[in-house]
């Protein structure tokens, strides 16, 4: 279970304060208007901001005090999460080796990630040569091999067509309850997660408003400044 | 495919396209001017040991200077970009004002700091030690680095700047060592760079003038450009600088060209938020420590040295100065403006061509190869008889200053038009935006920041300009580096080292409010 109480952070023009439980093992969907603290919040669970106050844990453990790499969490990023002087074979063992000397057993392990998302015989291409949904599949497949039970997405399907953003919101799910993994994702269309988010977070001026299934949110006597935002 | 090509018109009446065309031709024409201007007869023969001497000593000493200036500026670029402390903006100042000091001021502190009797000086000899002499290969080699580590540092610097962010927290996420850190994040940047970096400081150092001059110790480390200002200033032997002035420019742009092809091409550069940290900040307090006070302790002093004048300030209060500043001022303004005119004009070819185009280059960096004095010693010849001496002169400098700074102007606006033609180049067409709309709609917002550095780095660069001065200068075309030469030579350091004061102050200002401006409209 993620457990986040309190947690406060200030900026010179911005301040934000969260309280979220996300169940172990459920997806939820941040959404809320742009510049609410969406993003905010996610690189606070990763360790890439630092809260002033509050309480951020996971499955029991303080988050707080570990260093990013220390955290039991992977993120993706809407777009750079690869380099570019990389293949996508060697994006994907920089999961489990920045060094990137694997032996045969870990090469077979990133063989295996990346068959797991669909890209085996893309392994030897360079970032440039895959399209936008690809690149975004070999950072989950380098999320899946870091074995992290938190995953983080930060509006890593935006710039993708429709179609492909609800396949690889479906991926994720997928994924998620293969490896019983817990993930939170922001997303610009919410309707797109309607279907398989648990839960979903609405996040406004720096707090989390309101939290519920789909249905609440959108019912008639559901929350207004949600209805609001969804243009209901 | 036939429907992407542009009538040929077009192609022609490019506007960078022409402005190339303009410049080759003053080029070519100051060239000939110069050989026109000679006896007629070509004096080829006693060139041939003596010419494949001075390219050979100018040749060691801008590799030698390359080779030291490329990793200390690494060095400190890396060290600047992990550590932040107090102090560090007004180290990179310093760095800006090192690497657009006017030469003769940097040749002015070396003597102050390394010389007999300089600061070492005086200190071994009070140790009952002899120091070594400063004049000589080393002392030019040194004089070069505390110049050029700081603008490969700071090229460097702006090139991380940016690099995505998202690369820095995926980097923290993942867990990466500080040797993670380097092969990752900063060696695939460095690699894109560095022949670049190296071409610009091998060419600096190649032509290098006022420094030769003043610490060379005599003919055995003349360069090219020494020779030339010698056949230009004192032997009037014309036909021999056109010679010499064309085989350097043929050398230099050889090497700039073949060079060039070591690039790799320039990838989308997307927007970089700058709050993320480097992951490797904590492992490597020590030795990035260690490189920050080696190079304060490298470049501080020379430059620093010039606070001696503060006392002699006073002595300033001239009429002379006064009207030697406003020349100065007015000629570094008109220089800054024509340079930003000139780059903008130039890598306008960006838009259609974002991988970079060959006469748009060439014409930006002939002005590395050429000797700014035999520049304007060829047009001088040329001109001489169309317009009063003194007027031409007052406009051919900031055109020759202009010139000698657009292979920096042209850098630092490239890059931004091309990243604009990539990102909203389609866009652009699609909406038929071109020429002038396009630049104050599209390209204004991304290009004021680079043009403000621009500007203030052509104007500094004309305000230290001591090349184009020394051939011409005196009367009405008294500067403030011409004033001080004078000084300099007629022994009166207290005057000199105000001037050099007033120089640094001016170069540091201008680089300070650069750098603000820059950071107001990132």
């Amino acid at each position: 279970m993620l457990e986040i109480e309190r947690l406060a952070l200030h900026y010179p023009d911005f301040t934000a304060q969260y309280d979220l439980t996300v169940p172990a093992g459920a997806l939820c969907a941040v959404i809320g208007p742009s510049g609410g603290g969406k993003t905010t919040l996610l690189h606070a669970i990763a360790g890439f901001e630092r809260p002033s106050a509050g309480r951020l844990r996971f499955a029991g453990q303080d988050l707080l005090p570990l260093p990013p790499a220390a955290r039991p969490a992977s993120i993706l990023f809407q777009d750079h999460n690869l380099f570019p002087h990389l293949t996508a074979a060697q994006n994907v063992a920089l999961g489990l080796k920045p060094s990137l000397r694997l032996d045969a057993g870990e090469r077979d392990r990133v063989a295996a990630a990346l068959a797991e998302v669909g890209l085996a015989d893309l392994a030897a291409r360079f970032p440039a040569e895959l399209s936008g949904g690809q690149r975004q599949r070999v950072a989950i497949a380098r999320a899946l091999l870091r074995g992290k039970p938190l995953m983080l997405l930060d509006e890593p399907f935006g710039a993708l067509d429709p179609g492909l953003r609800r396949d690889m919101i479906g991926r994720v799910d997928a994924l998620r309850r293969a490896h019983g993994l817990t993930v939170l994702m922001t997303l610009h269309t919410p309707e797109d997660a309607a279907d398989t988010a648990d839960l979903f977070a609405f996040v406004a001026e720096g707090r989390v408003q309101s939290c519920g299934h789909w249905t609440r949110l959108i019912a008639e006597d559901g929350p207004e400044p949600v209805r609001r935002f969804l243009g209901l | 495919m036939p429907g992407l090509q542009r009538p040929p018109a077009e192609i022609v009446l490019h506007p960078a396209r022409l402005t190339a065309l303009a410049i080759l031709a003053l080029v070519c024409g100051s060239l000939l001017g110069l050989a026109g201007a000679g006896s007629g007869a070509a004096t080829p023969a006693p060139l041939g040991p003596y010419l494949q001497h001075i390219a050979a000593s100018a040749a060691v000493q801008a590799g030698l200077s390359t080779l030291l200036s490329l990793p200390v500026g690494t060095a400190l670029a890396l060290a600047l970009l992990r550590r932040r402390f107090p102090g560090r903006d007004l180290l990179l100042a310093l760095l800006a004002s090192a690497a657009v000091a006017p030469t003769i001021v940097i040749a002015f502190g070396i003597v102050a700091i390394y010389g007999r009797s300089g600061l070492l000086g005086t200190l071994s000899g009070s140790l009952g030690l002899q120091a070594p002499s400063i004049y000589g290969l080393h002392g030019i080699v040194l004089a070069h680095l505390v110049m050029n580590a700081p603008l490969v540092a700071r090229a460097l610097l702006h090139a991380f700047e940016r690099e995505p962010g998202e690369r820095l927290r995926l980097a923290a996420a993942l867990g990466f060592s500080a040797v993670d850190c380097f092969r990752h994040l900063d060696w695939p940047l460095i690699r894109r760079e560095a022949p670049a970096l190296a071409v610009l400081v091998f060419l600096l150092c190649f032509t290098s003038f006022a420094i030769v001059l003043a610490l060379g110790g005599g003919p055995a480390n003349a360069t090219l450009e020494v020779a030339i200002y010698e056949a230009v200033r004192f032997e009037a032997d014309f036909t021999r600088a056109a010679a010499l002035a064309a085989l350097q420019l043929a050398l230099c742009l050889g090497l700039a060209a073949g060079l060039a092809a070591l690039t790799p091409p320039i990838r989308d550069e997307a927007a970089a938020d700058r709050q993320a940290s480097r992951p490797d900040a904590g492992a490597l307090r020590g030795p990035d420590g260690f490189v920050l006070l080696l190079s304060i302790a490298l470049i501080a002093p020379p430059l620093l040295s010039v606070a001696s004048g503060l006392a002699a300030l006073p002595l300033l209060a001239s009429a002379e100065v006064a009207r030697a500043a406003a020349t100065s001022a007015v000629i570094a303004a008109g220089a800054g403006l024509a340079a930003c005119l000139l780059a903008l004009l130039l890598a306008s070819a960006a838009r259609s061509s974002p991988r970079g185009t060959r006469l748009p280059d060439l014409a930006a960096f002939a002005m590395l190869g050429l000797p700014p004095f035999a520049f304007v010693a060829g047009l001088y010849a040329l001109l001489r008889g169309l317009a009063d001496p003194a007027l031409l002169g007052l406009g051919l400098v900031p055109l020759v200053n202009a010139l000698m700074a657009l292979p920096f102007a042209y850098r630092l606006l490239w890059p931004v038009l091309a990243t604009g033609a990539a990102r909203y180049g389609r866009l652009a067409d699609s909406l038929g935006l071109q020429g002038w709309n396009r630049l104050v709609l599209v390209e204004w917002p991304a290009l004021r920041g680079a043009l403000g550095a621009a500007f203030a780095f052509a104007a500094a660069l004309s305000l230290g300009d001591f090349g184009v001065v020394a051939l011409f200068g005196g009367g009405d075309l008294t500067t403030l580096p011409y004033l001080l030469a004078n000084r300099l030579g007629a022994y009166r350091t207290d005057e000199a080292g105000a001037l050099a004061l007033l120089l640094v102050l001016s170069a540091g200002c201008l680089a300070w409010l650069a750098q603000r401006w820059s950071r107001r409209h990132a």
